[in-house]
C-alpha cells in the first residue's frame, strides 16, 4: 500500500525542507512540535505534541500501513526517544530519524528507525566526493535529484520473454533504448548490478525491477517496451 | 650636477634598470639567502661536505704527512670557493644602486643638489653592517687558512666549523630560542663573573702564601675558581687552608645555583618557543607539499570531510582559530595550525603558492558568518582558487555567493532531497547512493582522457568496456564542459575528456591499466 500520511516532528530547518520535498507525494502532511508556541506560525499548520504525554491524538491519526513518520527534532537524545516511542507504538510504522553523528545513528537504529539519515556524515560524505570525483558527484546529482534532463527510473519487468530468454549482462540496452540499466532488483530483493556475474547465469523474469536512467523521452519508450513505471509495494519496503 | 655625480646617477639607473644583472643577482641572493629557494639545500649541502673535508685533512695533517693534492685543495680550492661565497654574499647585502638612486630623487624631491658623500656614506653603512656581522667574520676567518704558510692561521681552518650555523637550520633555531632569553644569561653572566672575579681573589689571598698550596699565582686561583664553579673538579688543586676551603663551599654553593639557574634558562626557553618552532617545522612541510586542500575550521562536518578525503591519500592542512580544535586535529593525525582562516595574515604566514599548490579551499565552520568572512579573505588575496563552504542558514546563501564561494553546501537542503528521493524511488535511490558510496563494490570512477590513451583509443567504441563488465555513463568534453550521457560508438575521445564508468572496482583498475598499456601490437 502506497503511504498516503507522512507525519513529521520537529519544527526546525530539516524539518520545513523535509515537508516543502514530501508535500506532493502524501495526501495529508501533519507537523508536530515540541513548543506550544509554533502552533501560531502561519504558513504551516503545527500541532503541539509532548513526549511525555499519552499521545492519544496522534495515535488516532496514525494507520501504521499507510502512515510514514520523520523524527526531525533538533536534540538528538529528543528524536531517540521520539523513535523508540513511536515504535513501541506501532510496530509496522515506517520511521525515518535523523541524526547528527554516528553514535546517534546507533542509537535510533537500535530504537527501531527504518532509515536514519546521519545529516553530518551524509554532507561530508557528499562534500568529499564533490573533491574526489567532481565530475562523476555532479551527473551523479544531477539524475538523482533532476536537475538535468537525464533522469533515473526503477522499471518493472512484465514482458521478460520479449528478451528470449538473453541474459541482463548480454543484453545491449543501450543500443536499442537509449537508456543504461544500472542493476537489476529480483522478485526476492536481491539487487545485482548489471554486470555481476549473477546477470550471466540468470535470465529475466516478469517482476524484477530495473534501475534505469537516460532521458525521460527514451525512459518512457523502454517502459513501453518491457513493462511499466514501478512504485514502491510498502508492504515489502524496508532499508 | 657635475659631471662625475651624473655619471655615478645614470649608471646607477641602468644597474637598476638592467634586467639580466638584476635577474643574476637575484638569483645569488636566493641561492645563498632564501631558504624557500629549491637549489639553496643542495648549495648548503655541497658546503657543508667542503667543512667536513677541510676539518677531516686538517685532523689528518697533525700526525701524517699528507700529499700535496690534498694540502693544495684544503688551503687554496676551498679557500678560493669560500671567498667568493663572501664576496658573493657581500655583493648581494643591499643595493648600491638602489642607495645611490634613493638619495638621489631624495634630494631633487626636496630641490637640493645631490649630495653623493651621504649616498656613499650609506652605502658604506650598509656594507659594513655586513662585515662586521658575525657570521661574515666567520665566514673571513674560515678563508685565512689560505695563507698556509703561516702556521698559526692554519688553525682557523677551525672557523669552517663555525660556518655550519650558517647551513644548519637546527643551529639557526637553537641560536634564536636562546637568544629571547638574553636578559636572563646576561643576568646569569653577570653572577657568575663576580663569583669567579671575588672568589679568584679570596682563594689567591688565602692560599697563595701557602708553600703546600697548588694555587700559587692569580692565573691558577682563577682557573681554580672556573672549575669550581663549574661543577667540574678536576681535584689537580685544591684550597689547604681552613680558609681556602670555606672558600670553596661557598663557590661550590654558588657553582650549583649557577647550573640550576643555566638548565631551568635552557628549558624554559625551548618549552616556550616549542610551539613555534613546530610551527615554523609544519609550514616547512607544508610548501613542500605539491597539492593540498585547506580546511577552514576543524568542527562536525569539517572532521568527517578531512577523514573521508585523508582516505583518498588527499593532503590536507587545517586552519582553525581555536586552539582546542587544532590540538584535536593534531591529535587526529592532521597537520593543523592554530591561525585564523578569515585573516590574510595566515594565508602570507603559509608561504605558499595559492595558485599553483591548493586543490580547494573549504570553509567549514558551523557559523556563516565565519564562512562568509572566510571566502572574502580568499578572494581579496586570490580570485580563481576554487572556493566551497558550508551553509547553516539558507537566509545567508547569496551573501556566500556574493563573497565568492563556487560550491554552497546546505545539509538541510540535501536531507530534503534525499528523503524525496528516499520515499519517491528508494530502489534508484540506494542505487546512486552505492555508486557514490566509497565502501561498495560497484563504484563509479573519472578516467581522464590522456595522450598516451589516445595513442591506442581513438574513438568510444575501441574502450572495449563491456570487454570488462563496466558500463560507460558517459564521456565530460573538457573543451565544451559538457557531458555527454551514454556516447555513440564512432563519438571521438580527446586529450583531457574525462570517461564515467561504472563497474566493479577490480574491473576498473584492470580497465585504467588497459587504457594506459602500450599496445604492443
Amino acid at each position: 500500500m502506497k503511504h498516503v500520511t507522512a507525519f513529521v516532528f520537529g519544527f526546525n530547518n530539516y524539518a520545513t525542507e523535509i515537508i516543502d520535498n514530501i508535500i506532493g507525494e502524501y495526501s495529508q502532511v501533519y507537523l508536530f512540535s515540541l513548543d506550544k508556541k509554533d502552533e501560531e506560525h502561519k504558513k504551516y499548520n503545527i500541532k503541539f505534541f509532548d513526549l511525555d504525554d499519552e499521545w492519544t491524538e496522534v495515535e488516532n491519526l496514525i494507520t501504521t500501513e499507510s502512515s510514514i513518520a520523520f523524527c526531525a527534532l533538533e536534540d538528538d537524545a529528543m528524536n531517540i526517544f521520539l523513535t523508540i516511542s513511536l515504535r513501541a507504538s506501532f510496530d509496522d510504522l515506517a520511521i525515518v530519524s535523523l541524526a547528527k553523528n554516528k553514535e546517534s545513528a546507533n542509537k535510533l537504529e537500535i530504537a527501531g528507525a527504518n532509515k536514519v539519515i546521519p545529516i553530518v556524515k551524509t554532507t561530508a560524505d557528499i562534500i568529499s566526493n564533490m573533491m574526489n570525483r567532481p565530475i562523476a558527484t555532479k551527473v551523479l546529482h544531477n539524475i538523482l535529484y533532476e536537475k538535468s534532463d537525464l533522469k533515473i527510473a526503477q522499471i518493472i519487468v512484465q514482458n521478460a520473454k520479449g528478451f528470449n530468454g538473453e541474459f541482463p549482462a548480454d543484453i545491449d540496452w543501450s543500443r536499442y533504448h537509449g537508456i543504461i540499466v544500472l542493476s537489476i532488483i529480483h522478485k526476492d530483493m536481491s539487487k545485482e548490478f548489471i554486470y555481476s556475474s549473477q546477470t550471466r547465469h540468470k535470465a529475466l523474469v516478469d517482476g524484477d525491477i530495473l534501475v534505469v536512467t537516460g532521458y525521460e523521452a527514451d525512459i518512457a519508450a523502454f517502459e513501453k517496451t518491457i513493462g511499466r513505471r514501478h512504485y514502491v509495494n510498502w508492504g515489502n519496503w524496508s532499508w | 650636477m657635475n659631471l662625475f655625480k651624473r655619471l655615478i646617477v645614470d649608471s646607477a639607473y641602468t644597474v637598476h634598470a638592467s634586467k639580466s644583472y638584476q635577474k643574476r643577482k637575484r638569483f645569488f641572493y636566493n641561492l645563498l639567502e632564501n631558504d624557500d629557494n629549491r637549489y639553496k639545500k643542495y648549495f648548503d649541502t655541497a658546503m657543508i661536505v667542503l667543512i667536513f673535508t677541510s676539518i677531516a685533512i686538517l685532523i689528518r695533517e697533525v700526525k701524517h704527512e699528507l700529499p700535496f693534492h690534498l694540502v693544495f685543495f684544503n688551503s687554496y680550492i676551498i679557500s678560493l670557493i669560500f671567498f667568493i661565497e663572501y664576496i658573493l654574499r657581500f655583493w648581494v647585502y643591499g643595493s648600491v644602486s638602489q642607495a645611490i638612486i634613493k638619495r638621489y630623487e631624495y634630494d631633487t624631491y626636496l630641490d637640493r643638489e645631490f649630495k653623493l658623500h651621504k649616498a656613499f656614506r650609506n652605502i658604506v653603512h650598509f656594507k659594513l653592517t655586513y662585515v662586521f656581522s658575525v657570521r661574515a667574520i666567520i665566514d673571513l676567518l674560515a678563508v685565512l687558512p689560505f695563507f698556509h704558510e703561516l702556521r698559526l692561521l692554519r688553525v682557523f681552518i677551525l672557523f669552517r666549523v663555525f660556518k655550519l650555523f650558517r647551513y644548519t637550520r637546527s643551529f639557526q633555531t637553537m641560536a634564536s630560542v636562546l637568544a629571547t632569553k638574553k636578559f636572563e644569561f646576561f643576568t646569569l653572566a653577570m653572577f657568575a663573573s663576580i663569583v669567579v672575579f671575588v672568589s679568584s681573589i679570596l682563594i689567591y689571598v688565602m692560599e697563595a702564601n701557602n708553600a703546600n698550596s697548588p694555587i700559587d699565582s692569580l692565573y691558577e686561583a682563577f682557573y681554580w675558581s672556573i672549575v669550581t664553579i663549574s661543577t667540574v673538579g678536576y681535584g689537580d688543586m685544591v684550597p689547604l687552608s681552613d680558609e681556602g676551603r670555606f672558600v670553596a663551599i661557598l663557590v661550590i654553593l654558588a657553582g650549583i645555583s649557577v647550573l640550576a639557574f643555566t638548565t631551568s634558562l635552557f628549558v624554559s626557553a625551548f618549552t616556550e618557543k616549542l610551539d613555534e618552532i613546530r610551527e615554523v617545522k609544519t609550514i616547512e612541510d607544508i610548501s613542500k607539499i605539491n597539492k593540498f586542500y585547506i580546511i577552514c575550521g576543524y568542527q562536525e562536518v569539517a572532521r568527517e570531510v578531512v577523514l573521508a578525503l585523508s582516505e583518498k591519500h588527499k593532503h590536507l592542512i587545517i586552519l582553525d582559530e581555536d586552539a582546542g580544535r587544532v590540538e584535536n586535529a593534531k591529535r587526529d593525525g592532521f597537520i593543523a595550525l592554530n591561525y585564523n582562516p578569515g585573516s590574510i595574515e595566515s594565508y602570507e604566514k603559509l608561504h605558499v603558492d595559492i595558485n599553483t599548490q591548493v586543490e580547494t579551499i573549504l570553509c567549514l565552520m558551523d557559523d556563516d558568518v565565519e564562512n562568509v568572512y572566510t571566502a572574502l579573505t580568499v578572494r581579496s588575496i586570490n580570485k580563481e582558487i576554487p572556493i566551497l563552504a558550508l551553509l547553516i542558514n539558507e537566509s545567508n546563501r547569496k551573501k556566500l555567493t556574493y563573497a565568492g564561494v563556487n560550491e554552497i553546501i546546505y545539509p538541510q537542503e540535501l536531507v530534503g532531497m534525499i528523503v524525496k528521493e528516499l520515499v519517491g524511488r528508494p530502489v534508484a535511490f540506494e542505487a546512486i547512493h552505492e555508486l557514490r558510496s566509497e565502501n561498495s563494490n560497484i563504484n563509479i570512477h573519472e578516467i581522464i582522457i590522456t595522450k598516451r590513451v589516445l595513442e591506442n583509443y581513438i574513438l568510444v567504441k575501441e574502450l572495449e568496456n563491456q570487454r570488462y563488465r563496466l558500463v560507460l555513463l558517459g564521456i565530460y568534453k573538457k573543451h565544451t564542459g559538457h557531458f555527454y550521457f551514454n556516447p555513440l560508438d564512432d563519438t571521438l575521445l580527446e586529450d583531457g575528456d574525462y570517461i564515467l564508468m561504472i563497474g566493479n572496482k577490480v574491473f576498473l583498475e584492470e580497465f585504467e591499466m588497459h587504457l594506459n598499456k602500450k599496445n604492443e601490437s
